[in-house]
Parts: structure tokens; C-alpha cells; sequence
């Protein structure tokens, strides 16, 4: 830690021997190329993943989605260079899908954003240390995160639970069939509770109009398009489902729903957000601009009353890539 | 022994040379990139546009707009192409954490066709745009500091700030003409 190379915890110390045996169990060369990363632009090789996975405490078992997790955020679409320098409270976070989140016992049940005792703590650690200490993410050099976010610390890594959830699985909606890693730019996570509703059209407008507040990424008229993400608890998921089998449905419903009245906003920013031609025929701005911009997943306890919500920061489009076999 | 291994990456190589300095303007093409972000942006340009125009010079405006996926691969085409019709680039600006980092990335892609090339921040952003320049292997990028908060004030008090750091824009622009070598009022 007094080289600079931790988050404040205590760390396992990187030996040769330790990192060699990540290696052998990750099946990877050392000197394969993952990514550059910004804003340091620098060079993350298998080995470099290596090095802070040990430090973090993860096992080689975890490298086939460490490696995909870090291509996906190095996606120029994912806008790593902006997410890593700025002012908001963003962090990656990344979802897993497939059978890998049963090998890596990645949590998708209850407490999944954060609280279950497992490996997963471990992993969104070694990904955080990854930003730390080879792209350059760092408070007052390069980031100039006003708040952060505890989800700086330890990641946010959760998976979905396909089991429990009548559509079809969010990377294979996606694109991506089987184990799979998405990331997605997260300004941490928030809480809708919900003791009333009992239809589909209860939950998802309760769901809708909770994520239409004003401060929320999408409407900000200095972001051109975003995208946003609810998770929905497995309860509601079937009492949502049976109204609307179609997941295309479901995004086009939280889409109509969140959204605000322009006269809400002041009136400093009606042209701001007019230029952007976000205000609808009907006077209404939609959080986002398209259905498609919604990502739904499921997951969470069964104790139902709570989805969550995790809105996006800036331009930063979600990227979703296939984990390798190990 | 027991050797532990490193767990950081290198800096890439360094330019620390500012790059060509801009010169005389008579007749050259200057490149304003201003963005969505700022509107105190927007008004400290065009007070320096209409003065580098009554230099002699032509002054283009580009607005970076989204920069991720197909609109953001747009916008690098036609930022690539209003840099191959430009002799030099006015990139601004840095006044928070992502927008200082898409200044510093587009200010580096101008310096890079060697034209001359001055990033623009405000005070409270230049140590990040600063580190950002050096990270992006041109820690010379020459660089111009507004004060530091900027947005929040009113047009008027702008375009002040603007009048009068405009000789200091252009010393820092490496700019020769009479107008830059005369010391600040």
C-alpha cells in the first residue's frame, strides 16, 4: 500500500509464485494483450490481470471473466477514457449471465448488488485494483469523481437469475448466448419499494415513474442519448410476465411511463434539452430515447416489494461479451 | 527471496515539446471545437472568434455531441475532417471530469497531424487535463487556464473573462502579432 497500489484494504501480496499459479490455473499467457486502458492508456496484459487478482483475492478460476469484463469496458463505445475521468459517481457494473455464474458463485438472488459473502466480493475488487493501478483510475489525478461510490471499492458484479426469469436471459437478448459478462455504467444503485401494487401495470409504472427524476442521467441535455437499467425481484417478474410475455412489451411500458412533463423542468432548460429533440408531440421527455434503451433484467430475493434501479452515466453504452471456457 | 511483482502499468513514451506555435494568423484556418456542455464555452469562442477573424484569420466551429457508438464514430469522421481542412485547433473545453478527457483526447488528435494545437480548461480542471495531456504521451500540449467556476456566471461576465484573457490565450497559443506580445493589462 505504500507503493500506491491499494484501495485502503489489506492486500495479498503479489509473489511471482502466487501470480504464476493464477496463471496456470486462468490457462492464459501472461503476455497476451487485453486492452489498453484509459486515461493512462496503458497496456493490460493477462499478467497485469493476474498481479491485482491475486492481490485482490481471487482465485484463477476467475480469469475467463476478468479478461472479458475488461474487453467489454474497453469497448470505445463503453467510454472508459470519460467514465474514468469524471465528475459523476459511476462505476462499471457488470452482469453475469450463463452457467458460469454457478461455477464462480456469483450472487443473482437476494442481496445480489452487495452483501453476499462470496467470490464475487473478490472478483469486482480485482477489477477496481485494475483500474487503480493500470488505467490510472485514481481520486484527484485522474478521476474527478465529486462524490464516488462504495461500488469503487468492490465493483458491482452480479448475475441474472435465468432460472427465475420469464424472458429470455439479458445477454442473450443482447446477442450473447451462454456465459457472458455485460457492463454497464452504473451511478450506483437505488431502491423502488412498492407495498400497494398487485398487476403487471402496477409494479412497472411504479418501477417507470421512480426512475423519471429530473437529475437522472437521461435527461440531462449534455447527454445526447443514454440508456437505463431496472432489475426486477423474480415475484414481480411473474406477476409482469403474464401481462406481458414479450420482453419488448415490458421495455416499451417503463419507456412510455418514464418520462416527465417538459414543463416540469424550469424553463433555463427547455432549449437545452428541446435541441436535442427530446420533447415529445405530447410535451412529454422520455428518460431515454428509445424502448430499446431500457435494459430489464431479473433478479433479487424472493421477498418481492423491491426492484432496483441503476441509472447511466453519460454517453456510455453498454457492451456485452462472451466469457471463454477456462 | 520472494519477489513480488508489480502490479501498475508504464506511462507511454512522452512528448514534452508544445508542438509548432501558432504563428501569424493572416489567413489561416483555426478549428474551434466547443461542445454541449458549456455555454460559457460557446460564449468565451465566438468573443475570441470574432477577434482571431479580425486578425485575418477564417474560424470554423465543430460541436463534439455524442461520442459513443454510430454517432460518436460519426462525429470522429467529421472531426477528422475538419482538422484536414484547418491549420490549426482550438479545443475546449475542460470543465469537469469526462468533458476534460474528451478535450485532452481531441486536442491530442489535432497535435498529432502536427498542427499547432491549444487545449483549453478552466482553473479548476488543469491539473487533471495537465495529467491527462502527460498520460496521453504530450505532456507539452500547450494549454490555456479560464477561471474556475465558469458556467455559473452570467453571459456578460463571461465574455469579460473572455476579453480579458484573450492577449494570454494567445501568448499561450504561441501566437505572434503584435496584440499577444503586449503585456497583460
Amino acid at each position: 500500500m505504500a507503493q500506491g497500489w491499494g484501495d485502503g484494504l489489506p492486500l495479498i501480496p503479489p509473489t511471482q509464485a502466487r501470480v504464476q499459479d493464477f496463471l496456470i490455473a486462468g490457462g492464459r499467457f501472461p503476455d497476451e494483450l487485453i486492452a489498453v486502458l484509459p486515461p493512462l492508456r496503458a497496456e493490460c496484459t493477462v499478467e497485469k490481470i493476474a498481479i491485482n487478482a491475486v492481490m485482490a483475492g481471487c482465485t484463477g478460476e476467475s480469469m475467463p471473466l476478468l479478461c472479458a469484463a475488461i474487453e467489454a469496458m474497453a469497448d470505445p463505445k463503453f467510454d472508459l477514457a470519460g467514465l474514468n475521468a469524471t465528475t459523476g459517481s459511476v462505476v462499471p457494473a457488470l452482469i453475469v449471465n450463463g452457467q458460469i455464474r454457478n461455477r464462480l458463485d456469483i450472487p443473482c438472488q437476494a442481496g445480489c448488488l452487495g452483501g453476499v459473502a462470496g467470490p464475487a466480493v473478490a472478483i469486482g475488487r480485482a477489477i477496481r485494483l485494475i483500474m487503480r493501478n493500470v488505467a490510472g483510475q485514481l481520486i484527484g489525478a485522474t478521476s474527478q469523481s465529486v462524490y464516488g461510490t462504495p461500488g469503487r471499492v468492490a465493483g458491482i458484479l452480479f448475475g441474472e437469475w435465468e432460472e427465475r426469469s420469464p424472458w429470455a436471459p439479458l445477454a442473450e437478448r443482447r446477442g450473447v448466448q451462454g456465459d457472458a459478462v455485460t457492463a454497464y455504467g452504473a451511478m450506483g444503485t437505488a431502491n423502488i419499494c412498492d407495498v400497494v401494487a398487485n398487476s403487471a401495470d402496477g409494479f412497472l409504472d411504479m418501477i417507470a415513474k421512480s426512475m423519471a427524476y429530473p437529475g437522472a442521467n437521461g435527461f440531462l441535455p449534455s447527454s445526447a442519448f443514454a440508456e437505463t437499467l431496472c432489475v426486477i425481484n423474480p415475484i414481480w417478474a411473474e406477476v409482469i410476465a403474464r401481462a406481458y410475455p414479450r420482453m419488448e412489451d415490458v421495455q416499451a411500458y417503463i419507456w412510455d411511463k418514464c418520462a416527465l412533463p417538459i414543463d416540469w423542468f424550469r424553463p433555463e432548460y427547455r432549449d437545452p434539452i428541446g435541441n436535442l429533440g427530446r420533447i415529445k408531440p405530447d410535451g412529454r421527455v422520455h428518460l431515454v430515447p428509445s424502448p430499446d434503451d431500457v435494459l430489464v433484467m431479473v433478479a433479487g430475493g424472493e421477498g418481492g416489494l423491491h426492484a432496483a434501479m441503476l441509472h447511466s452515466w453519460g454517453t456510455c453504452l453498454t457492451v456485452t461479451r462472451p466469457v471463454a471456457s477456462a | 527471496m520472494t519477489i513480488i511483482l508489480d502490479p501498475t502499468a508504464s506511462l507511454v513514451h512522452d512528448i514534452a515539446d508544445p508542438g509548432p506555435p501558432a504563428g501569424d494568423l493572416q489567413g489561416r484556418k483555426i478549428a474551434i471545437r466547443i461542445d454541449m456542455l458549456w455555454r460559457s464555452w460557446d460564449w468565451v469562442s465566438e468573443i475570441w472568434a470574432e477577434r482571431l477573424r479580425a486578425e485575418g484569420a477564417e474560424v470554423t466551429f465543430w460541436r463534439s455531441c455524442g461520442r459513443t457508438g454510430e454517432e460518436g464514430e460519426q462525429a470522429d469522421r467529421e472531426y477528422q475532417a475538419l482538422l484536414a481542412q484547418s491549420d490549426m485547433a482550438i479545443v475546449g473545453l475542460g470543465n469537469c471530469g469526462s468533458c476534460t478527457s474528451w478535450t485532452i483526447a481531441d486536442a491530442l488528435t489535432a497535435a498529432a497531424t502536427g498542427m499547432p494545437t491549444i487545449a483549453v480548461a478552466t482553473a479548476h480542471f488543469e491539473g487533471l487535463a495537465r495529467n491527462l495531456a502527460k498520460r496521453g504521451g504530450r505532456s507539452g500540449l500547450r494549454l490555456h487556464i479560464l477561471p474556475y467556476p465558469l458556467d455559473i456566471l452570467p453571459k456578460e461576465q463571461v465574455h469579460d473573462i473572455a476579453r480579458n484573457h484573450y492577449r494570454s490565450f494567445l501568448r499561450d497559443f504561441g501566437v505572434r502579432s503584435g496584440l499577444a506580445e503586449q503585456s497583460a493589462a
